[in-house]
């Protein structure tokens, strides 16, 4: 492990020029929300800062927020992003294996005692004393915790290690809990989506490696510079929104003229995230844009949302098939039978009661 | 046979004025709120800025929510410090085991037909001011919180959503929190229902002018008079 090496070190030795290293530090202020004053200063951390030891850990995933977050945008990313922090344990991208591989995490927990940062892509199946993902023979919950113990910060990656993804939708078989369920006494930051977006993580990096603490978080623990606004207020169809003009099927004239896709099941107007702002594959286009409805990637829950191609979900514990308005129409017609059930019943008690007036008459 | 009407002073004016705004509120917001859910008109001519039709039937939905929260808080208010016997939540105190005693079982046991007699109220019958209290109130508190919190989320830490943000919280994410005030919605209708059959069958049954009650404000006490029976 090479010690006290700069960021700005190893790009230059990787022949990157200071030119493009200048550009990547003023796109990641943009994307945090600085003042562009504050690009110097991300200039300077860069290259005076030791690098941040990382122990990225991988539970029950699919490894796509990693996949992401080697094909950041920028031209040079794909060096910077892993040179920027010292990625010392990774392992889906370490050379190294096996009792090697786990000898260096422990190093770096002892050597960097509270100062490493862990980022967790995935999540850990809590039922059945964890045996649903194992680790080098101990349960990914324990090699959490044991990791988190001593870690400075934990970065959640993605929306397995933020809310549970798919592995905790309902029934959740496996009993999968986000980072936050099983990690209560560190600062935290959830970095959500399937996967998140490069730029994104990158930028959590960066601010992480500027100031030295996390960027600021929302109720859901998410930086608010990329998940404030929601996708469905900064969207390239919300003209078509507005004015009420939307796809009917994939195969219409409007999905050809690009209309609005909320009756396709869009998830937009639920779902925070930077997609219509930053964009992916080095900002070419994002799903929307493609003609593809937002799935809510980037929510939690998503998946017991669905489905993804109606507008309104199925209702938790009602069933397949059922939304608000079938359930709804079912009160509505139980009411109104209900009345008129009691309404002829008023009419007998009436006749009833006024036949037995009038014996008492006679 | 002669009846004697003893005329009552029930609804004084702001419980009116509430009863009627929050009925065309409601009115406006169920539909609008439907809509919003599944647009089916889809203008085809022209460009798209011309219409603004699903931007204006947002915007009357979030209107009427303005109004329909302005007139909550209007009853509210009344409700805790009006001068008003008929209109006070100070009798409602369904806490205390005593207010389920006597009058509460005896108006369920008539309305399930097992009582014979039809007891008669001024104002509301504990069966009525229960369902108002589930309906009605908490209704109304259910859709405006989780309006809000939607409504505030597109300025994310501005003023509503740092006050009515939370309420995501409870529901885990937006997108359930959108499903949960849908649903919830249809209590509207179903709550219409039970109350126009009651009004008007109460009317039928004991002839207290309940129907038009809340327009004159005045119900009517009816006693059979039997000096004049013929
Ligand atoms: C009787 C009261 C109300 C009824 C029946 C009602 C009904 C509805 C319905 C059915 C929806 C569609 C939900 C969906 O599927 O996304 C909706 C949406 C909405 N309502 Fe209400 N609502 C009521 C009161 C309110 C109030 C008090 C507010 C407060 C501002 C509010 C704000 C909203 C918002 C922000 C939306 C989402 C609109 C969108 O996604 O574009 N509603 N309402
Ligand atoms: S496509 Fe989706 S995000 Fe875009 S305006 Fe329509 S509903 Fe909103």
């Amino acid at each position: 492990m090479k010690k006290h090496e700069t960021f700005a070190d190893v790009i230059s030795a990787r022949g990157i020029e200071r030119r493009d290293f200048i550009k990547y530090c003023s796109l990641i202020g943009t994307y945090l929300g600085l003042s562009a004053a504050m690009v110097p200063k991300i200039i300077f951390a860069m290259e005076t800062k030791p690098r941040i030891p990382v122990i990225w850990l991988h539970g029950l995933e699919c490894t796509c927020c990693s996949e992401s977050f080697i094909r950041s945008a920028h031209p040079i990313t794909a060096d910077i992003v892993l040179n920027m922090i010292s990625l010392d344990y990774d392992d889906t991208l370490s050379a190294a294996a096996g009792h090697q591989l786990e000898a260096v995490r422990k190093q770096i927990m002892k050597e960097y005692k509270g100062k490493y940062i862990l980022a967790v892509e995935g999540n850990a199946p809590t039922k059945d004393n964890g045996v649903y993902c194992m680790i080098a023979g101990d349960s990914f919950t324990n090699v959490l915790k044991e990791t988190a113990a001593d870690a400075m910060a934990v970065i959640a990656w993605g929306s397995c290690a933020s809310f549970g993804c798919v592995q905790n939708a309902r029934p959740n078989p496996t009993g999968a809990q986000p980072v936050h369920k099983i990690i209560k006494n560190k600062p935290i930051v959830n970095v959500p989506g399937c996967p998140p977006i490069a730029e994104v993580m990158t930028g959590v990096i960066a601010h992480l490696l500027t100031f030295g603490k996390l960027p600021e978080l929302d109720r859901l623990k998410r930086p608010k510079a990329f998940y404030g606004t929601r996708i469905h207020d900064q969207c390239t169809r919300r003209s078509f929104f507005d004015a009420g003009m939307f796809v009917e099927s994939f195969a219409d004239d409007g999905a050809q003229k690009g209309w609005c896709l909320y009756k396709m099941g869009c998830k937009g107007p639920t779902t925070f995230n930077s997609c219509a702002g930053i964009g992916w594959n080095e900002g070419v286009s994002y799903p929307i844009k493609s003609g593809h409805p937002c799935i809510g990637c980037s929510e939690p829950n998503f998946w017991d949302n669905g489905p993804f191609y109606t507008r309104l979900a199925e209702i938790p514990f009602v069933g397949t098939n059922s939304n608000a308005d079938k359930i709804g129409m079912v009160a509505v017609g139980a009411a109104a039978a209900g009345m008129a059930a009691h309404a002829v019943g008023t009419v007998i008690k009436n006749k009833r009661s006024q036949a037995e007036t009038t014996e008492k008459e006679d | 046979m002669a009846r004697l009407y003893e005329e009552q002073y029930v609804w004084r004016l702001p419980v009116r004025i509430y009863h009627w705004i929050n009925a065309i509120c409601i009115t406006i917001l169920f539909p609008t709120g439907l809509y919003i859910a599944s647009p089916i008109f889809s203008p085809s001519i022209g460009e798209a800025v011309w219409y603004h039709q699903m931007a204006w039937i947002r915007y009357i939905h979030f209107g009427t929510a303005f109004v329909f929260l302005a007139n909550f808080l209007f009853r509210l208010y009344w409700a805790l410090f009006g001068n008003d016997r008929y209109a006070r939540f100070a009798g409602f105190q369904p806490w205390k085991p005593i207010w389920w005693g006597q009058p509460f079982k005896d108006q369920l046991a008539s309305y399930l037909f097992i009582r014979k007699d039809e007891p008669n109220y001024c104002g509301h019958n504990p069966v009525a001011a229960l369902t108002h209290f589930l309906f009605v109130f908490c209704g109304s508190i259910f859709m405006l919180m989780t309006g809000l919190a939607m409504y505030g989320e597109t300025n994310t830490g501005g003023f509503i959503d740092t006050l009515f943000g939370w309420v995501m919280l409870v529901f885990g994410s937006t997108h359930a929190m959108h499903t949960m005030h849908h649903l919830v919605a249809w209590l509207f209708p179903v709550y219409l229902i039970l109350h126009i059959y009651a009004v008007v069958r109460h009317d039928i049954v004991d002839r207290s002018s309940t129907t038009s009650s809340i327009i004159t404000g005045y119900k009517h006490r009816v006693e059979e008079c039997p000096e004049y029976a013929d």
